[in-house]
């Protein structure tokens, strides 16, 4: 061993122990908002946020079935009874009215801070005579009996009001005393979990609670536990992830591995061609580490593929050495084209790491790091390691075979143009619905789960939350006041017709600034005293019946404002909590709307509130939206990425028709893998996208290679072998991910799989003849 | 009770009187009532002021118009509204198990002229109504008295259509 080569395999030891150290001190990560885009307005961010980690992504609808209602409806009461014990959830809802008591006291003690029709009206003689004119109906009335206890302390009706906002929403139907779908065959419940829906170990463990609480109160009976949410999807998401990423790695290892033995027939070179990989994918976790904090599962998933794309260079040396000259020969013959298709190859990488998606940078990183360590520990360290007798029989035997192969491919050359002609032509025409918008096609939830979810949903009767108005402010109490500015509006609109209802935290918890209005408002002892007894002339009620009343207004108009901490303990503090939430910067207020007949006036509205910073979110059109910008960001990139692999072609090959016989194969290869996708039944994703831009910096290599001006015939055909090699490991290792059910790896390992075999084989046909002849005559 | 069971379906008007300690002098209402057997019940208040109940099943809705209102009860949350609203029911129905889970259930007079006192079993309805009285002949009722605990009383006067 040389000096240098010395010095190299030092270097190379020291990098890959500094590789490990860091990587042991690595965190890894499976949430799955990674492949959700990072969202530069800041109405998307809310939107993401909530998707993170909103009401909605603490949700667990949960089902049972199998048995007759009455045994269900006990197993439900049973479940609930235990879990609402149980501090992993802040709320657990079947139907039953627990807590309600609560909830009922504390709007009844501060009915006069909370009633939104307190004001200095409210309690005139004229406004008085009207609320006890409406009393006297109501007596008469069936609701009457219920309500007359409370009639002398609350004429006014504020108890009434406050009850009417709570109970507004839709629920779903009962039996038995629990909420039940409407055949009857399901009991349901809702849980909401206090920790937020991206922490996947603690949703785990709600679920675990969950099946054990059902276990408990189901024994040994039939009956059945179904559960769905976002909780369920990310835990078993989860699952699936490391499992993908476990089987697919060792299946591309032990395929790849056996391919190389059928070639090299020698453990000790395989052991060779592999180095170059695992240093790569080393470097690439370490690299992705330093660079962005913590490691995703699906990063290492991705890892497959550099397995496939890193074992190339490795191939290239490897076959492309003529027996019985030093590695070093073969590599000063191919380093410029080895080192130009790396260089391709992080062009096309470069693109995904500028995408909004952290996920996407992610892999870009990983694979950009990975695959310049690949070819430098090639380059470098390969030929110190290899004996100087190195040949591989294998290569020499399938050499003209592969070139009789090479030579024979331009013949299809008519077929391949009729095949790019109507690839493009079918392109054209499936312009409009091939792409496809919908932000849950990224979602890694199988088809069965979200028809389980979708199922659950419409038994529970709540309404997706689709719309939802999201107030910011500085401090609580202006995230109050901007709430109630843009009530005020929507209670306008709701009078208008434009929805049925809305929520806001604001209800239960007023802004202090309204609670010490209503106060001001409330009239002194005297006055109300005779406003009263003006009112009361001429009606049927009893002489002081009303002094309670009067008492209690003296009492509210001392008492000391609410503040959260006055909730505590009731139903309304869950939701208070949930609807005002702590931000990054500032304090958010989300208020959900109900039956929405005209969001975009709605939006109009609410965004022209004065002293409020309020936006409509349509979660779903927004969602969709947000999934569009962010396909033409990657397409942006990705067109960047392929000019920039261009412009490098155009610099280095100096030659206007080299660069179109490289760029041609790869261009075809494009247009016909979009075409098979789609005739594929899928509309094309943001992934597949990225699968594209991957395909034209992988399949570069072929081409660059075919282009190649060569010395001799053997070396040519040695080349041929080197390139299909490289090219069956390329497709295994990307092939095997599109078996893959997470979708990102799946639509990349699709792609790429497909176009990366195109690629060679249009690179073949398209080869030139001149040059071929040129390797021909010469052997 | 028995030949209650064979009236499939009914209409009736009703004028109900509520003397209520708070009030000085009765307030009246009267409308419309409507039973379909065996488990829906209808109440339209037609004065003073329009309001309508419906009974089906365990869900007990009721709307006020005037005031845009609707509101839907699962009887088996409001166990005071639920045993009130069998009470009736299960008296047109003719069903005596359902009545007994609530009342002790007593019958005086014969046939043609009969009078069922209930008397609630829970304490927690004792609460809510002390006692309730109908009086009918044959398979009509003609008159139902509720009696609460603090001697507010309502009495409800029904009169048959089309029979």
């Amino acid at each position: 061993m040389s000096g240098s080569s010395r010095r190299a395999v030092a270097a190379w030891v020291a990098f890959i122990l500094a590789c490990v150290a860091i990587i042991s001190r690595t965190e890894f990560s499976t949430d799955l908002s990674a492949f959700l885009p990072r969202s530069p307005t800041p109405a998307q961010q809310l939107l993401v946020d909530q998707l993170r980690e909103g009401v909605v992504s603490r949700q667990i609808l949960i089902g049972i079935e199998g048995g007759t209602p009455a045994a269900l409806a006990e197993i439900s009461r049973r479940m609930a009874a235990k879990l609402r014990r149980d501090e992993s959830f802040a709320t657990v809802n079947n139907g039953e009215n627990v807590g309600l008591e609560k909830d009922r006291d504390y709007l009844w003690r501060n009915r006069y801070l909370l009633s939104p029709a307190v004001d200095r009206e409210h309690f005139t003689a004229s406004a008085l005579r009207r609320a006890l004119e409406d009393d006297l109906q109501l007596l008469g009335s069936s609701a009457g009996m219920l309500w007359r206890k409370v009639l002398p302390q609350d004429p006014g009706g504020e108890l009434l009001r406050l009850l009417d906002q709570l109970e507004g929403q839709t629920k779903p139907s009962m039996q038995q005393g629990v909420w039940f779908s409407k055949d009857g065959k399901r009991a349901l419940l809702v849980a909401q979990t206090r920790s937020a829906g991206y922490d996947i170990d603690a949703q785990q463990r709600a679920l675990v609670r969950i099946r054990a609480a059902f276990a408990d109160a189901a024994g040994v009976g039939a009956a059945r536990l179904l559960v769905s949410g976002p909780a369920v999807f990310s835990v078993s998401a989860r699952e699936t992830i490391k499992g993908d990423v476990l089987r697919f790695s060792l299946i591309a290892t032990i395929l790849i591995s056996a391919l190389l033995l059928l070639l090299y027939r020698s453990a000790r070179t395989l052991g060779l061609a592999l180095l170059p990989v695992a240093s790569g994918a080393l470097a690439g976790v370490a690299a992705v580490s330093l660079g962005l904090g913590s490691v995703h599962g699906i990063t290492l998933g991705f890892g497959v593929t550099l397995i496939g794309e890193g074992v190339d260079y490795a191939i290239y040396l490897l076959t492309q050495m003529t027996p019985g000259t030093p590695a070093r020969n073969t590599l000063d013959r191919i380093w410029p084209t080895l080192r130009l298709g790396v260089l391709t190859s992080v062009c096309g990488f470069s693109a995904m790491l500028f995408s909004g998606f952290p996920g996407l940078a992610q892999l870009g990183l990983f694979s950009i790091a990975g695959l310049i360590v690949a070819v430098a520990v090639t380059r470098w360290v390969l030929p110190a390691l290899l004996s100087p007798g190195f040949s591989a029989p294998a290569v020499t035997a399938l050499a003209p075979k592969a070139a009789f192969l090479a030579r024979r491919a331009p013949a299809l050359r008519p077929a391949l143009l009729l095949g790019v002609a109507l690839a493009t032509l079918f392109l054209l025409l499936h312009r409009g619905p091939s792409w496809s918008d919908e932000l849950a096609r990224l979602s890694p939830v199988p088809l069965h789960d979200q028809t389980l979810d979708a199922r659950l949903r419409s038994d529970i009767g709540a309404p997706d939350v689709r719309y939802l108005v999201v107030v910011s402010a500085g401090d609580q109490e202006a995230t109050l006041q901007a709430s109630e500015h843009v009530g005020a509006a929507l209670r306008q609109l709701t009078t208008a017709g434009m929805l049925e209802g809305f929520e806001s935290p604001a209800t239960y918890l007023p802004s202090r600034k309204t609670q010490r209005a209503r106060q001001d408002a409330l009239p002194s002892a005297e006055t109300l005293r005779e406003n009263l007894e003006r009112a009361q002339t001429g009606l049927p009620f009893r002489a002081g019946l009303f002094e309670p009343f009067l008492e209690d207004v003296s009492a509210a108009k001392r008492q000391p404002l609410l503040d959260r901490i006055d909730l505590q303990g009731t139903n309304l503090a869950t939701k208070v909590d949930s609807l005002l939430v702590r931000r990054p910067a500032g304090w958010a207020a989300m208020l959900p709307l109900r039956g929405v007949a005209d969001a975009q006036r709605i939006a109009r509205e609410v965004a022209a509130v004065p002293d409020a910073q309020a936006v409509l979110l349509d979660l779903k059109h927004d969602a969709d939206q947000l999934y569009r910008s962010y396909r033409s960001e990657v397409l942006k990139y990705s067109l960047l990425g392929a000019a920039a692999i261009v412009v490098l072609l155009s610099i280095s090959l100096r030659s206007a028709r080299r660069v179109f016989d490289v760029v041609a194969p790869l261009a075809a290869s494009v247009i016909v893998t979009s075409a098979m996708l789609i005739l594929g039944g899928h509309g094309l994703s943001i992934f597949n996208l990225v699968g594209l831009l991957l395909v034209v910096a992988v399949g570069s290599n072929y081409s660059l290679f075919f282009d190649r001006r060569v010395d001799s015939g053997q070396d040519r055909e040695r080349t041929i072998v080197s390139l299909l090699f490289a090219n069956i490991s390329t497709v295994i290792g990307f092939g095997v991910l599109s078996f893959s059910s997470v979708p990102v790896l799946n639509a990349i390992g699709s792609t790429v799989g497909t176009g990366a075999m195109l690629s060679l084989v249009f690179s073949a046909i398209l080869a030139r003849p001149d040059d071929r002849a040129a390797g021909g005559n010469a052997a | 009770m028995q030949s209650m069971r064979q009236v499939k379906t009914a209409r009736a008007t009703f004028v109900e009187r509520k003397y209520l300690s708070i009030v000085s002098g009765p307030l009246e209402s009267s409308g419309t009532l409507l039973y379909n057997a065996p488990d829906r019940l209808e109440k339209h208040t037609l004065l003073p002021a329009p309001e309508s109940l419906v009974l089906a099943g365990d869900e007990l809705t009721i709307t006020n118009e005037a005031k845009h209102q609707r509101r839907t009860l699962a009887l088996q949350n409001y166990p005071i509204v639920w045993a009130f609203v069998e009470s009736i029911r299960s008296t047109l129905a003719g069903d005596l198990p359902t009545l007994s889970r609530f009342y002790s259930v007593g019958l005086e007079g014969d046939a043609a002229q009969w009078r069922l006192i209930l008397t609630p079993s829970e304490p927690s309805i004792q609460a809510a109504v002390s006692k309730i009285r109908i009086v009918g002949g044959r398979n009509q009722v003609a008159s139902i008295e509720i009696i609460e605990p603090g001697g507010d009383r309502s009495v409800m006067t029904i009169t048959e259509e089309g029979r």
